[in-house]
């Protein structure tokens, strides 16, 4: 990452072009809005790109950004109730019919075009699966099986005891598995 | 007679298995045992799908709001402690 260090432009454009599907996916993933999750995301980026000196070169530059991306998507998810950020409406729609009767809603008309791609993009049964876990659990899971990176690296990410992870990432599992069988009966 | 039974497949093991890379020896129990093998089969298939999902892209002028928010060290090496 020295060339990054020499803080030209172009270097500074490569890292985002690089790194903003994974960051945006992780964090409309945990905070389910386009709009506030490209805010998260480019807060990320000019946190990271504005702190490049204080970057240590031992961490893995990626494990640094998702680590930042992570913060401010929890950091979000404190600040806000829970209870108005899932697609499903309430995230006590605890049968699939009533996850189905809510999910009538997004076809509807009334909706902006912004809110029918959000609808399209995290509609389907394994998104809305994801989107009822905990949020640490949630990024636990995204971290590990759609970006692939090994639990030590989750753990020293999101400020875990690696056992911690493993448990989360476990239960995760479990619980999707849960969700999907509900689903698909 | 029978040999030993081997024990159950860990999560952590199973999760290698769902991947492709448990070690041959573990694997063979999956063979004698039908309890593993549902458990494994389940799992296989939730990490398939997350590993399948698509990485979403953000509004195409993305990069150009971050730039516009950055600073940007000069040539001249200004942007140094
Ligand atoms: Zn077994």
């Amino acid at each position: 990452m020295a060339w990054a260090k020499e803080g030209h432009e172009a270097a500074f454009r490569e890292l985002v072009r690089r790194y903003e599907r994974p960051v945006f996916s992780l964090l409309y993933r945990m905070v389910r809005d386009r709009a506030l999750a490209e805010d998260l995301a480019q807060e990320t980026f000019i946190k990271v790109l504005n702190g490049i000196k204080s970057y240590r070169p031992e961490f893995k530059f990626s494990s640094w950004i998702f680590k930042i991306a992570n913060n401010a998507g929890i950091d979000h998810l404190r600040r806000k109730s829970l209870d108005t950020l899932s697609l499903d409406g309430s995230p006590d729609a605890a049968t699939p019919e009533e996850m189905g009767a809510t999910a009538l809603q997004l076809g509807d008309k009334a909706e902006t075009p912004l809110q029918e791609l959000e609808a399209r993009e995290l509609g389907t049964v394994i998104e809305r699966a994801i989107a009822r876990l905990r949020p640490e659990y949630r990024a636990c899971i995204l971290l590990r099986h759609v970006e692939g990176y090994a639990y030590e690296e989750i753990a020293e990410m999101l400020d875990l005891p690696l056992g911690t992870v493993k448990t989360y990432i476990h239960r995760a599992r479990n619980e999707l598995r849960g969700y999907l069988a509900d689903k698909r009966e | 007679m029978n040999p030993t039974p081997m024990p159950h497949l860990t999560s952590e093991e199973i999760e290698l298995w769902a991947q492709g890379i448990l070690g041959a020896a573990r694997a063979m129990h999956l063979a004698d045992c039908s309890l593993c093998r549902a458990e494994a089969e389940q799992e296989r298939k939730v990490i398939l799908e997350l590993a399948q999902l698509r990485r979403f892209a953000p509004s195409p002028d993305f990069a150009d709001r971050v730039m516009a928010k950055v600073r940007i060290p000069t040539r001249s090496g200004e942007f140094t402690p």
